[in-house]
């Protein structure tokens, strides 16, 4: 179950070739990835056949596919059970005790976008970003291969998505409209990847984003850019900005100064100084 | 924060707490930019200290460091709370010089103002995990609260267990909606207020005490 949206709690297989238009479901362009790998207390085995009910629909790229008459009116009661739902997995994943919460809703369970959801996925969301960096220890064959390879054109060609040609040397933000993880203008869909669905995918998602219509992607590029991501403040050009809210939040050091030549002045905590002085 | 600071902190709390028997609570001003955040603490300041908290501006990210009024003695129902109120810049998670120069404002300034509102998202994001006991978080009513970075920052202070009222400011334009505020965020209470015209000020410090003090 290696992404999901955020929005509507879809869930895509690794490597899928519909969300990178955007969620069929919601629209939404903001994803959670969870890898594979990463076993959880509550969830030791995330249920494999639920990449099948997204992404066995090959043949329709159409974002607002047969599914998306499911979209949620936007209507206040609808809206706000979301939000709350997303506050309550926000909390979770700051929670500093990383103790995945049992309790917590997925947005999928409660507005039933998705049939196939299993109630285990609110443990994988949460264990996702705390397992990060033992994700890829034990991930299985095909998630290493995802991490280290592109999809095949013939894989690329079996979806039936148009080839608009390459997207030269920054598909991560000049892909498909609709599928920017941080590229898009929206306010919305910013915070969102800023903020939770950007860092556990780190390394990993480079397949997400190389799939889509590179020719000859350059692999090493990518993974650059998508690093460049999941820095607290990206600096797009002098006097704008990109900023990761969660990143700056969990961040020990803090930021005081930025410099024009990219640089950045920052305040070193006390405990830095040595593991004696941590009783601050 | 040098030492001197801390220590200044430390020993006009500790005066303060001989008055009013406790330590004041810092509460953070948190909120998108232009929400009323400043003209919010300003009033408070104002109401209860005679002095401002800073300059007030239709020009976003106007409060580019986070300002903190100590000691603000806030009196309801014969007793007082003390509280320290830091107005913190406006939280987003993008900064562009572009939106500056919509204020003719020359581009050299804006690019300058938009890295200073960067470094000011930076501490107001660090402040909230270190240093508040407690949120104010600001909207505009007149403004969609559906949004991630709201969504994001009061899924944080919960994470942190901190108290938090939601205030649903400039209710006094037309365009304001109160119900979509609470609607957005049900699990905690929304007040309505006017910081600009002082508009139902007297609950604001009601809840203010009921929740910080």
């Amino acid at each position: 179950m290696p992404h999901q949206c955020t929005g509507c709690g879809e869930v895509f297989e690794d490597g899928s070739k519909e969300m990178l238009s955007g969620c069929p479901e919601c629209g939404g362009n903001t994803f959670q990835f969870r890898p594979k790998g990463a076993d959880l207390p509550n969830d030791p085995d995330p249920p494999d056949p639920d990449v099948d009910d997204t992404g066995s629909d090959p043949d329709d790229p159409d974002p607002s596919g047969p599914d998306g008459d499911e979209l949620p009116d936007r209507d206040d009661g609808a809206v706000a059970g979301t939000v709350g739902r997303a506050t309550t997995r926000v909390r979770d994943f700051v929670s500093p005790s990383g103790e995945p919460d049992p309790n917590a809703t997925w947005p999928s369970e409660a507005s039933g976008a998705t049939a196939a959801e299993p109630a285990t996925d609110d443990g994988e969301i949460i264990d996702a970003d705390a397992r990060r960096d033992d994700a890829g220890v034990d991930e299985d064959d095909a998630q290493a291969s995802a991490r280290t390879g592109l999809a095949s054109r013939e894989d690329v060609r079996d979806v039936g998505e148009p080839r608009t040609g390459p997207a030269g040397s920054e598909p991560a933000e000049s892909g498909p409209s609709g599928s920017g993880w941080t590229g898009d203008t929206g306010a919305g869909s910013d915070g969102a990847a800023d903020g939770r669905s950007d860092r556990p995918p780190a390394g990993e998602g480079d397949q997400v984003v190389s799939d889509p219509d590179d020719e000859d992607p350059d692999l090493t590029e990518l993974r650059e850019q998508l690093n460049d991501q999941f820095e607290s403040i990206k600096i797009v050009e002098p006097g704008e900005y990109e900023l990761n809210l969660m990143e700056l939040y969990e961040r020990e050091e803090y930021i005081i100064a930025l410099q024009e030549n990219g640089r950045y002045v920052i305040q070193v905590p006390d405990q830095w100084i040595g593991s004696d002085f941590d009783d601050r | 924060m040098g030492i001197l600071t801390d220590l200044r902190s430390s020993i006009s709390r500790a005066t303060s707490s001989l008055f009013t028997g406790g330590e004041p609570k810092r509460i953070g001003i948190y909120g998108p930019p232009n929400a009323g955040k400043t003209t919010l603490a300003n009033r408070i300041a104002r109401d209860w200290t005679g002095d401002a908290v800073g300059p007030e501006s239709h020009v976003p990210h106007e409060t580019r460091r986070a300002r903190r009024k100590e000691n603000v003695e806030i009196k309801r129902n014969g007793k007082s709370v003390t509280i320290d109120v830091v107005d913190t810049p406006g939280v987003t998670t993008k900064v562009d010089y572009k939106e500056f120069l919509e204020h003719d404002i020359e581009k050299e300034d804006a690019v300058r103002r938009s890295r200073e509102a960067t470094e000011g998202v930076a501490e107001a994001m660090h402040w909230l995990r270190e240093d508040v006991d407690g949120v104010i978080y600001v909207l505009d009513a007149t403004e969609d609260p559906f949004t991630q970075v709201n969504t994001m920052l009061v899924g944080i202070i919960e994470s942190q267990d901190l108290p938090v009222l939601i205030f649903a400011n400039k209710i006094d334009l037309d365009e304001a909606s109160v119900q979509r505020v609470s609607n957005a965020f049900p699990q905690h209470e929304t007040v309505p207020l006017s910081a600009l015209e002082g508009d139902n000020m007297d609950e604001v410090y009601d809840k203010i005490a009921e929740y910080f003090g």
